[in-house]
């Protein structure tokens, strides 16, 4: 065991690192084969939990920065709200002036891409102009959000903090069940503001906005090289739902006029029988109306 | 110098962590051992299909001995088996048993076939076309209809719509007002452009989805549940119980893009259903057309369909004879918690049972 106080924790993550690694093994196709293992899906967020459970120990137990606000979130490659945009500035715990210096960029670049464009290609370059406007109007909303949550985040801590040491913590466990109280209560709180739903929109809006000058450039290309395009599929796929439509209209009509020529021909099939039975009665009298006027 | 908020003593802490790992070491082989696991348990048998949809018929032990069938219409979010997760957890067993002859819309996973499905494809297409398969079975008489969630305010529009082929209306947590101030899902929504997010996504994908139910509580979901995964680990029964749940959960089908965008708009963003304002194929939704029976459960601790969200219903439909039950517990725990097994199910029946 060692002296320093924190090694526990140092050995905790490096031993989530092993079971990570352990497990990934599994799906290099190079990889001798591995013994069996549930889902992916699952041991991926397993190991995600334990790590950020690592990461809050570290930040409480050290006095260390503290660890993302949302440590183990999964990411999303489809596009979920808050997906970080690809290739965004400055990574994880970098320092402050490096955060700057991709604004400054960010700024710079904006102003350069606001020049107007020229010649033969001047459409193309529009387009890329506002696919990157767009890729930086993202990066700042996605700046904002993530400002939001770490804010949640140190408020929870600070809540944590002004408690004082509880009473009735026998673990480290039960400090981190009270903690993750307090992170979701202060979660709860800023998420229902009326700022976190107008950042959340943006955020969203951005990203759609991205992915729709995205979407643009992929079927330009698309075309170009004779595939079909999303949107061509969509364009099918819309009239098709719309003659489904009609044509369940036409068989519900159908079965109306049918269900009205089943009403007509009982009616005149009524009719019909009471004029045969007039008739036949009206036929069956008739002889005996010379044969009564013969008996006259 | 470091200040240590909570003053461990570090060889205290290297037990618990030593502890924990080795029961985590030791779970790892559990977790090898568990096998495949499946949903939906009950003896079925398909009645419809048609498209993505699958109507269910459930066998019980005993003929049922209910007035009217009971069509339960789940939501298009999640697949419908939360109703009959396994065997000790399921409402639809729970239902047969007690004498009601059970029916299920599984409305199956869209694709990019289904990207321009409307709520009216839905609700006066597909479901009508259900309740009409069932109707047909049982001489044409009206069914008993159980909504769930989303599902639930299918219901609501459907039997505004179809008054005369609803026999009784059970809702649950079933979200009519959707800007009660709890309401997490519909405050983010509120500003969000909508169309340019249907118009770029197409359907709306399963994971984005997820994403915006666990980020409702993101650490508790995100990180709090897997730590507490770790203490079951070495319960094989518990286990498989926490990785059943866990499938259902993220075994979510995408949101066909137009019923999407309609749904996010008019019940989200407007809230039109409260209003009396939602049109579904051009035909006004008018709740107080709803003159049957109501019975409206909903869950105390619900933190997708808060109560507030929910309550309000008593008021909106016209029926004389509305009951509003609430259940101790989560969105969730009113299907699966032992509670819930020996409280709903028989609760719905003894309600059905009277009219």
């Amino acid at each position: 065991m060692s002296d320093k106080p924190h090694d526990f924790i140092d050995q905790y993550q490096a031993w989530v690192r092993e079971g990570v690694e352990a497990w990934s093994r599994q799906f290099d196709p190079k990889a001798s084969p591995a013994e069996a293992m549930p889902s992916a899906d699952i041991m991926g967020r397993l190991f995600a939990g334990l790590g950020g459970y690592g990461d809050w120990m570290r930040s409480y137990a050290g006095g260390e920065a503290p660890s993302g606000p949302f440590a183990g979130m999964p990411s999303f490659g489809q596009g979920g709200p808050g997906m970080p945009p690809f290739g965004y500035g400055p990574l994880p715990g970098a320092a402050p002036h490096e955060q700057q210096r991709f604004d400054e960029w960010a700024r710079v670049a904006n102003e350069a891409l606001s020049l107007p464009a020229f010649g033969l290609t001047r459409e193309q370059q529009e387009e890329q102009q506002a696919l990157l406007r767009a890729w930086i109007d993202y990066a700042g909303h996605y700046q904002r959000y993530q400002a939001l949550l770490q804010g949640v985040h140190e408020r929870a801590n600070a809540a944590l903090r002004e408690q004082g040491p509880p009473s009735d913590a026998d673990s480290m466990r039960s400090v981190y069940d009270r903690w993750v109280n307090l992170a979701e209560e202060s979660y709860a709180e800023a998420a229902l503001s009326a700022e976190f739903r107008e950042v959340y929109a943006a955020l969203v809006n951005a990203q759609m906005h991205l992915k729709m000058l995205q979407q643009r450039q992929v079927e330009r290309a698309a075309t170009q090289a004779g595939m079909p395009t999303r949107k061509e599929v969509d364009s099918l796929g819309e009239r098709l739902q719309a003659v489904r439509r009609e044509l369940r209209h036409m068989q519900g009509l159908k079965a109306e006029v049918e269900a009205l020529r089943a009403q007509v021909a009982t009616l005149t099939g009524t009719k019909a029988s009471k004029t045969a039975k007039a008739s036949k009665a009206s036929k069956s009298a008739k002889p005996s109306g010379p044969a009564k006027g013969r008996g006259r | 110098m470091t200040t240590h908020p909570f003053p461990f003593d570090p060889q205290r802490a290297q037990a618990e962590m030593e502890a924990f790992r080795r029961k985590l070491e030791s779970g790892m082989e559990t977790l090898k051992r568990v096998g495949p696991i499946e949903l939906g348990t009950t003896p079925r048998e398909v009645v419809y299909t048609e498209d993505k949809l699958t109507l269910w018929h459930f066998r019980g032990d005993t003929p049922p001995t209910a007035k009217a069938p009971l069509l339960i219409c789940y939501a298009l979010v999640n697949t419908p088996w939360m109703v009959d997760l396994q065997e000790d957890r399921s409402m639809v067993r729970n239902l047969l048993a007690q004498g009601e002859d059970v029916y299920l819309v599984d409305w199956g996973y869209p694709d990019g076939a289904d990207r321009w499905l409307t709520l009216q494809d839905y609700i006066d297409g597909y479901l009508d076309r259900c309740v009409d398969a069932i109707r047909e079975r049982h001489d044409g008489e009206a069914v008993n209809l159980l909504g769930i969630c989303q599902g639930g305010v299918f219901s609501l529009c459907y039997t505004a719509l179809h008054p005369d082929k609803v026999r009784n209306l059970v809702t649950m947590v079933t979200p009519v007002d959707f800007h009660t101030p709890d309401n997490m899902l519909s405050h983010w929504a509120r500003n969000v452009d909508i169309d340019l997010f249907v118009d770029t996504v197409g359907n709306v994908p399963a994971d984005v989805m997820n994403f915006a139910y666990l980020t409702l509580k993101p650490v508790r979901l995100n990180q709090q549940k897997y730590i507490g995964l770790v203490d079951i680990l070495d319960n094989p029964k518990e286990l498989e119980n926490f990785l059943r749940m866990e499938k259902w959960i993220f075994d979510s089908p995408d949101q066909a893009g137009e019923a999407f965008r309609e749904f996010a708009r008019d019940f989200f963003q407007k809230n039109q259903l409260m209003k009396g304002e939602v049109r579904i194929g051009g035909r006004r939704v008018d709740l107080k057309r709803i003159e049957q029976p109501v019975l409206n459960i909903y869950a105390e601790q619900d933190h997708l369909v808060p109560p507030a969200a929910s309550t309000p219903l008593g008021d909106l439909v016209g029926s004389d004879d509305y009951t509003a039950l609430p259940f101790q517990g989560g969105h969730i725990g009113i299907y699966v918690s032992g509670r819930a097994q020996k409280l709903v199910p028989p609760a719905i029946h003894a309600w059905l049972a009277e009219r």
